[in-house]
């Protein structure tokens, strides 16, 4: 056997090996394979969305009420939420200890705290603001929700039955217990600044959808975007609109369950063009879920915090007092300026006033002041420096004051007084 | 320790005995098996097998101490690879730990050297043009050595396991089970899906058993071969860590390897797992057939 092509002629039913024609249409067949999958691949997803679903024409009023009078109290399912804020990441591992610099969209700013357990929510909550994430949710009335994180080869949970609490962190295999008629693990915070949109971070499209709807009313134009079907179900889609200008929001488009007037996707766009916020359901069911599912029982080993719920609220307020106190500015709480989608929150930041040369390189490196920090991420513009992402604009002014909101550069320099 | 030496034991009786017509191979399952099970004792008679496997099995043992002495000192929880807060609390969850460090390096680096030596190493042995002149058929031959492939996965992935679980058991205690949802199952249950997670990993080496044939059929060089497959399983887990190749990430094979803890919360979430397989298949389909043109179609002439 030799590699002379004349001689090549091992038979293999009679075909000699090695003949041209052969060879190609032997090469064909992976590359048609390969073909035949990328076009699987690309095919799937569009036949998957299929149609618009016809539906019963309704004003945007009526899916409006049909979402917000929606009397479904249980449901299940998956949720995932992609966010693409373009935060700098330093600033988001700095977010707790900002006192609420970061508030127009974080979960709010008490977390700063040294002795709390791991299983803390708040630090878990602003992980949802980098990347994207995987839930699963399950809800039977007011009284029993769960909310499982699906992380990376860890799980965190918070489970709240009744006036029992838990959240549970698998990674450090610690949880924490609330007890208390308040029973509330995370967030409620946006009494204190009611006026902004979003202003709280929502792990369901219900919640995202409520704050839209509700907290913006009177500066808000919805319509209705045509039909969708998400995680199965036939929706309506609302295009939320901010009327006034100085916003950095575009629109946010929600979906609404024909059926039950369930929000299922709340979708966020910022004025240059990108979604910032996804957060959809890819799998929902209103059957009501097993009474197990919120049933929790602190793990065998684990570390377990307890807290009263009473308790833990003061604490968080106490050390937000305090933290100001130790900083030295006389701290006031969060202030918001003017209302609606340009709604500006206002604070000092910890570190009270420092003196900061003009051309601001003398700011100060160490880790834990926050204005050295802001400086160095941010750009210089007239009052102060400018830390912009794709949807919020921070600014700090060079006496230390800070403005947070999801609005253009001039209104926070309105709102600071600068010209 | 060659294709002669074994296709000269237990190969050539089950072969001779199968061929009817010279030039004229037969068309029964038969002839498989018997091609199948001379490609199975040649992979695990080998002693380099032997010692893949046996480090395989040593892997967790040391994860167990280094996590036993760890607890007892002063670096209690926080830190370390996956489930290693759990792995304290109960020693089933070692097979888990082990898996997740195995399943980067150890397991593809020798379902590597197995694939990427199955074709390439006979060439070089000069022990390919012999098998050939046997009327197999280079499909079925090519077929065999893959089906053989697999088996080694299944092993390589038992041998981590049944040894996390020795080691496990003789460390720390056993019992109910925290799974990461929080929630606790008895060990009956536990160890029902330890057995799956254990399946899922190795089903998810398929893809790289089908670019290791594939890269095998190109070269006459076994460690050419093998050192070229497991190159490439480093380079797809480098591009797979960098946030920017998002639109490719996914179809990386290695991009889902891990998600086999996706069984491990109550109730269990087959999303990733689903897509893992899914991705596996396609490798295989590729791979697979691209291997089978490059094998039927060139010379063989060592």
């Amino acid at each position: 056997m030799t590699n002379d092509k004349a001689t090549g002629d091992e038979l293999d039913g009679g075909v000699p090996y090695r003949s041209r024609r052969r060879v190609l249409v032997r090469a064909g067949v992976p590359v048609a394979v390969a073909a035949v999958i990328a076009a699987g691949i690309g095919l799937v997803p569009a036949l998957a969305a299929d149609s618009p679903p016809d539906l019963p024409t309704l004003t945007a009023e009526q899916i409006v009420a049909k979402a917000l009078g929606s009397q479904t109290q249980a449901l299940s399912g998956t949720v995932t939420v992609s966010t693409d804020l373009g935060l700098p990441s330093q600033l988001l591992g700095m977010a707790g200890g900002l006192g609420g610099a970061g508030g127009g969209v974080g979960s709010g700013g008490t977390g700063a705290s040294g002795q709390s357990s791991p299983a803390d929510p708040q630090g878990k909550l602003l992980g949802l603001l980098g990347g994207d994430r995987t839930l699963r949710v399950a809800v039977d009335g007011p009284e029993h929700q769960r909310v499982d994180m699906m992380e990376n080869m860890a799980g965190y949970t918070m489970v709240r039955n009744g006036d029992q609490a838990w959240a549970w962190d698998s990674s450090t295999n610690s949880a924490l217990h609330l007890i208390g008629a308040a029973a509330q693990l995370p967030r409620k915070q946006a009494d204190q600044h009611p006026g902004a949109p979003l202003s709280e971070l929502p792990t369901t499209p219900q919640e995202a959808a409520r704050q839209v709807l509700t907290a913006s009313a009177g500066t808000t134009s919805v319509t209705v975007a045509g039909t969708a079907n998400v995680a199965g179900q036939k929706a309506y889609q609302l295009s939320v609109k901010p009327t006034q200008s100085g916003s950095t929001v575009a629109e946010v488009r929600i979906a609404v369950a024909a059926d039950n007037g369930v929000p299922l996707a709340v979708a966020v766009k910022s004025t240059d063009g990108t979604t910032v916020l996804d957060l959809r359901f890819t799998d929902v069911s209103f059957a009501k879920p097993a009474a197990k599912t919120f049933d929790f029982t602190a793990p065998k080993g684990a570390k377990v915090t307890e807290k009263k719920a009473d308790q833990a609220a003061a604490e968080a307020a106490a050390e937000g007092k305090a933290a100001a106190g130790a900083n030295g500015g006389d701290h006031e709480h969060l202030n918001v300026i003017g209302e609606g989608w340009t709604a500006v929150v206002a604070t000092q930041l910890p570190g009270g006033p420092v003196e900061v040369p003009k051309d601001g390189k003398h700011a100060g490196r160490g880790s834990v002041n926050p204005q050295g920090l802001i400086k160095s991420l941010g750009k210089q513009v007239a009052g102060g420096t400018l830390i912009s992402t794709k949807v919020v604009n921070v600014l700090l002014t060079d006496d230390g004051r800070v403005f947070a909101g999801a609005v253009t550069l001039p209104v926070l320099q309105h709102a600071a007084g600068v010209n | 320790m060659s294709r002669a030496e074994a296709a000269g034991g237990t190969g050539t009786a089950g072969r001779t005995e199968a061929v009817p017509a010279v030039g004229r191979r037969p068309r029964t399952t038969a002839g498989f098996l018997a091609l199948f099970g001379n490609e199975l004792h040649l992979t695990f008679r080998r002693m380099r097998t032997k010692v893949l496997l046996g480090i395989l099995a040593v892997l967790p043992v040391l994860i167990g101490v280094v996590v036993k002495l760890n607890t007892d000192g002063p670096h209690e929880g926080g830190g370390g690879p996956s489930f290693i807060a759990q792995t304290t609390q109960n020693g089933l969850f070692l097979v888990f730990t082990a898996l997740a460090v195995a399943l980067p390096v150890f397991l593809p680096m020798t379902v590597g050297v197995v694939a990427g030596d199955a074709v390439a190493g006979e060439a070089a042995t000069g022990t390919l043009r012999y098998l050939l002149v046997a009327p197999a058929g280079r499909t079925r031959l090519l077929a065999a050595k893959f089906t053989a492939g697999l088996v080694f996965c299944l092993a390589a992935t038992a041998a981590v396991a049944v040894a996390a679980l020795a080691t496990g058991a003789a460390l720390f205690p056993l019992g109910e089970v925290t799974l990461i949802s929080g929630d606790t199952i008895g060990l009956a249950d536990a160890l029902l899906r330890a057995v799956l997670v254990a399946g899922v990993v190795a089903a998810s080496l398929a893809g790289l058993v089908a670019i290791g044939l594939f890269v095998s059929t190109l070269t006459g060089s076994g460690i050419a071969a093998m050192a070229a497959t497991v190159g490439l399983v480093i380079t797809v887990q480098i591009l797979d860590a960098f946030p920017q190749l998002d639109a490719i990430r996914p179809f990386l094979f290695t991009h889902y390897w891990l998600s086999f803890s996706d069984l491990l919360r109550e109730p269990m979430y087959w999303d990733g797992v689903l897509k893992d397989l899914g991705l596996q298949a396609a490798y295989v389909a590729v791979f697979g057939s691209a291997a089978w043109s490059r094998f039927t179609s060139r010379d063989i002439s060592a």
